[in-house]
């Protein structure tokens, strides 16, 4: 059995340290790692990254995060990357890492993502130069994403972005707006590889469940959808126990 | 004045746009003479500074601040995932 906790769109910033460390005290005794699905920070500045760094770090758990486009506002997402992973945070972008826990290996691929829409309303690579680039920005980072999860040997796989793979999770949003809520393409990646889970944020409005085409459990985590610090989510369960007693 | 029609989309874009709020998760909606601004912020801090701003760029829009802090307990259930 492996207990995972996770949210999203946390946005922290000087106003919001001190909100989550209680409930993140609580977490080790409740979960094997924490996943965070993106806007961390209000405008990505090292600044808030730090104060991130500071609400979610030193845990006695893995923390392992993608960011957001709130994170690239100020264009310093490198910066804020090398802030987090001084911390000890794992930040991942089309990249994965496998954690060792209980004597199963976890194994999480991670992208930020982007958006494109889904099946019957999408964005084509076609006509003006900035139309291709934004599609084919949503194309390069599906594909890595794919690749990333293909390449993981593990023994549960989990997805983690920031925008959606599928538009269930979106249900709430305005229609209008799914385009640029999440894309077609990453659930596609998701279902390239045996993915026991994906999870994602950014649809504030959204809903908390949906699957993949191919079957895949999608998870937004959003903190306004939850609406708690994190949800706790168990993989290879040998029983069941919906009670949430330390782990 | 601002054109009535473009009334949601200029409070939207300076909720995002603007530095000090920079949110994306808040809904506008017009109900008579009144905008009713909706959602959640992660702070007390961030739902006045909304406020403010929209009060201050539309002073002539009676203006509904029904904006939430969302809540940040610890879970007391665990989701077995098949």
């Amino acid at each position: 059995m492996i207990r995972i906790a996770a949210v999203g769109d946390v946005h922290v910033d000087k106003d919001v340290v001190g909100r989550y460390r209680p409930a993140l005290e609580q977490l080790p005794d409740r979960a094997d790692a924490l996943l965070i699905a993106g806007d961390l920070t209000r405008h990505g500045t090292p600044e808030e990254a730090k104060c991130f760094a500071t609400e979610f770090g030193g845990l006695a758990v893995p923390v392992v995060v993608v960011l957001g486009n709130h994170d690239h506002q100020t264009d310093q997402q490198q910066r804020v990357t090398e802030v987090l992973t001084d911390a000890g945070i794992t930040v991942l972008e089309c990249s994965t890492t496998v954690l060792e826990i209980r004597g199963h290996r976890l194994g999480i691929a991670g992208a930020k993502g982007f958006g494109g829409g889904f099946a019957g309303a999408c964005a084509s690579n076609f006509g003006e130069r900035e139309m291709k680039n934004f599609v084919g920005t949503t194309e390069d980072i599906a594909a890595r994403l794919g690749e990333a999860l293909r390449s993981v040997t593990c023994d549960a796989l989990v997805a983690l972005t920031h925008y959606a793979p599928v538009p269930e999770t979106l249900v709430g949003e305005p229609l209008e707006i799914y385009p640029f809520l999440g894309c077609y393409q990453l659930g596609n990646a998701i279902d390239s590889a045996p993915t026991a889970l994906a999870l994602h944020g950014h649809a504030h409005h959204g809903s908390e469940r949906g699957r993949t085409p191919g079957g895949v459990p999608v998870r937004n985590v959003a903190h306004p959808v939850i609406k708690q610090a994190y949800n706790v989510y168990q993989l290879l369960s040998e029983s069941v126990d919906a009670e949430l007693v330390p782990a | 004045m601002t054109k009535q029609i473009d009334l949601e989309a200029e409070i939207q874009r300076l909720l995002t746009e603007h530095d000090s709020v920079a949110e994306q998760g808040i809904t506008v909606h017009r109900r008579e003479n009144q905008v009713v601004l909706s959602g959640e912020v992660e702070s007390g801090q961030r739902r006045d500074e909304i406020c403010r701003q929209v009060t201050s760029h539309f002073p002539e829009i009676e203006i509904t601040c029904d904006i939430g802090i969302t809540r940040a307990q610890a879970p007391s259930e665990v989701e077995e995932i098949s």
